[in-house]
């Protein structure tokens, strides 16, 4: 059984009266607290600490405080913007694919009821695959010369050569193409969701605006999208960190290339730290990252999800 | 036929479709790592084997690295999964159990936990683990996972713990049982179904982490993900070999996941349905 300091000083004491619920939920708290403490505030406080220092990675020892300078830097790096706007745009991308992929198969299996176990069961298979697996299996499928994808498109006639789409190289294209893989991956993880979701709306609901003569719209409109808000809510905001934060997919996909077309948040961090070793420079990005990502996510998941307000 | 049967007729013929789109890939996958090495790259490419070869599992098996670094990935997704579990059973216990102001203020602190930015946990994390002396072992690489996996099992063991009767606890005291006696004994095995859910997802989550991994291993404790990745250069890609390698590193997982389906789905749902 698991020692801990604080029960061989009450064990002496009669059990049932020991401590008081507020002790015992502190004591249960403790390891978990601790933990998060030491591997996660700890670390996040070194990070808004070296952000405000120079300091460079092949020389930790040796840091000079630098006030706001590495902040300033940011604002006026053209790098970091694009960067902040190819984040932006392949959440939004991947969020709205996945939403709508998502919300309309969902509504599919709701439709078939008990039909669709199976197609269920299927559908909810890449889920299990590493991120980095489906950056590397969509790379090697959209590649140019002897991509997949293109050839499907050429023996369906919809290209008229196979080298077409340049998925990747093409600095334009490639910001949708990285969207891919998550989509992929995860709008099984949003249909499931909603279709869960759907499923605990109760049936006489649909049945009595039926009965009032509600059109199939208007009971989608004014029953189902409002019972459904907070789960709505909860898989978009769920879905949008995730994909704001993406790193694997895209470093295996085009490594921010082409012409940092692809080059999103935490690949720039990555990059300003290991390769340019600048971490003071980096831990100011991460820093704004960070805040940046709490505000937008706190701010929906308060503003959308309102539980129990229907 | 009634207008409904059409109607489902066509929607799971709609699913049907779409479901053989979704599948494509992985199969894609699977008949490119029993291809003959060199028949990946082909122009046109083909969607079968012409031939079936087992060449790039031996390739990939015969190396060192491989098992070396699946054995890594073992490792340290069972000892994350552990971790996280002896750390966030009794927390969320204590959380839903009683109603007390450090109870919710730890739910809301693992709920902005949840939403911050990997990379950005990275950078220090990095450096921590240097002046530590951990880089590239197997504890540094560990303590990651379960610094990001501690926030999700938390939530989901809150809401599993939620509207769990206590009248089981109260049972167990009365028969002379302490608080964390009943814990132990009784409630953690009452409530293993949302314990095997919650350390399903831990075990995935640190079985497919790939950042943590690139920053905090050079070569002893380098675990799967971060070997695929290494086949895939700007230059040269041996795609056969790579994906033979995906194949063992996902398939097992897959397979896994397939039985506990129902447990996935449930916790899937859990976290975001039951709120």
């Amino acid at each position: 059984m698991v020692s801990r300091g604080g029960q061989t000083h009450t064990r002496p004491r009669k059990p049932r009266r020991g401590l008081s619920d507020q002790n015992y939920v502190l004591m249960l708290l403790l390891p978990a607290a601790i933990f998060i403490g030491i591997f996660m505030l700890y670390p996040l406080g070194i990070l808004v600490y070296n952000s405000f220092q120079h300091i460079k990675l092949t020389n930790p020892d040796s840091s000079t405080f630098a006030g706001l300078q590495n902040y300033l830097e940011l604002f006026s790096s053209s790098r970091v913007r694009t960067s902040v706007g190819r984040t932006l745009q392949y959440t939004a991308v991947t969020l709205l694919a996945e939403f709508l992929l998502g919300f309309t198969s969902a509504l599919l299996f709701s439709f078939l009821g008990r039909k669709s176990d199976l197609m269920r069961t299927v559908f909810l298979f890449p889920l299990m695959i590493s991120p980095l697996v489906g950056g590397i299996l969509w790379r090697f499928m959209l590649i140019d010369n002897f991509g997949i994808v293109n050839w499907v498109l050429y023996w369906m006639h919809l290209i008229k050569t196979p080298n077409d789409i340049n998925w990747l190289s093409s600095p334009d294209l490639a910001i949708y193409s990285v969207t891919l893989p998550d989509v992929w991956l995860t709008t099984c993880f949003v249909s499931m969701i909603l279709y869960a979701g759907l499923q605990n709306i109760p049936v006489e609901l649909k049945e009595a605006a039926n009965i009032d003569g509600a059109s199939p719209l208007q009971v989608f409109m004014h029953i189902i999208l409002p019972l459904l808000r907070p789960v709505i809510a909860v898989v978009l905001i769920l879905r949008g960190i995730d994909a704001a934060r993406t790193f694997d997919i895209i470093w295996v996909m085009t490594g921010g290339g082409p012409q940092f077309s692809t080059d999103v948040l935490s690949l720039q961090i990555y990059r300003e730290m290991v390769r340019y070793g600048d971490l003071g420079s980096s831990s100011a990005t991460a820093t704004l990252f960070l805040v940046g990502l709490l505000i937008a996510s706190l701010t929906l998941f308060f503003s959308i999800w309102k539980p129990g307000k229907h | 036929m009634t207008p409904r049967l059409t109607l489902q007729l066509i929607a799971g013929f709609a699913i049907l479709l779409f479901l053989s789109a979704y599948v494509f890939p992985y199969f894609y996958l699977l008949s490119t790592s029993l291809k003959p090495a060199v028949d990946a790259i082909t122009v046109p490419p083909t969607l079968l084997p012409e031939a079936f070869s087992l060449q790039n599992y031996l390739t990939v098996l015969a190396n060192p690295g491989t098992l070396k670094s699946f054995s890594n990935s073992l490792i340290i997704a069972l000892c994350s999964t552990l971790l996280s579990l002896v750390l966030s059973v009794p927390a969320a216990y204590g959380i839903t159990r009683y109603s007390t102001v450090p109870g919710r203020l730890f739910l809301v602190l693992a709920l902005c936990a949840r939403m911050i930015p990997y990379i950005s946990i990275g950078v220090p994390l990095f450096n921590f683990m240097k002046n530590l002396h951990l880089i590239d072992t197997h504890l540094a690489v560990i303590l990651a996972h379960t610094t990001i996996n501690l926030p999700l099992s938390i939530w989901l063991m809150c809401s599993f713990f939620e509207g769990f009767p206590t009248a089981i606890e109260e049972a167990a005291r009365v028969d002379g049982c302490s608080r964390f006696g009943a814990l132990i004994r009784v409630i953690v095995p009452v409530a293993s179904g949302g314990i095997a859910v919650t350390a399903i997802f831990a075990f995935l989550t640190s079985w497919n982490e790939f950042l943590f991994s690139l920053l905090l291993t050079t070569v002893n404790a380098k675990t799967a993900p971060i070997a695929i990745a290494e086949f895939n250069t700007q230059y040269s890609v041996d795609w056969g070999a790579m994906a033979a390698m995906s194949i063992l590193f996902s398939l097992p997982v897959m397979l896994f996941s397939f039985f506990m389906q129902k447990r996935i789905v449930s916790g899937l749902t859990m976290g975001a349905v039951k709120q």
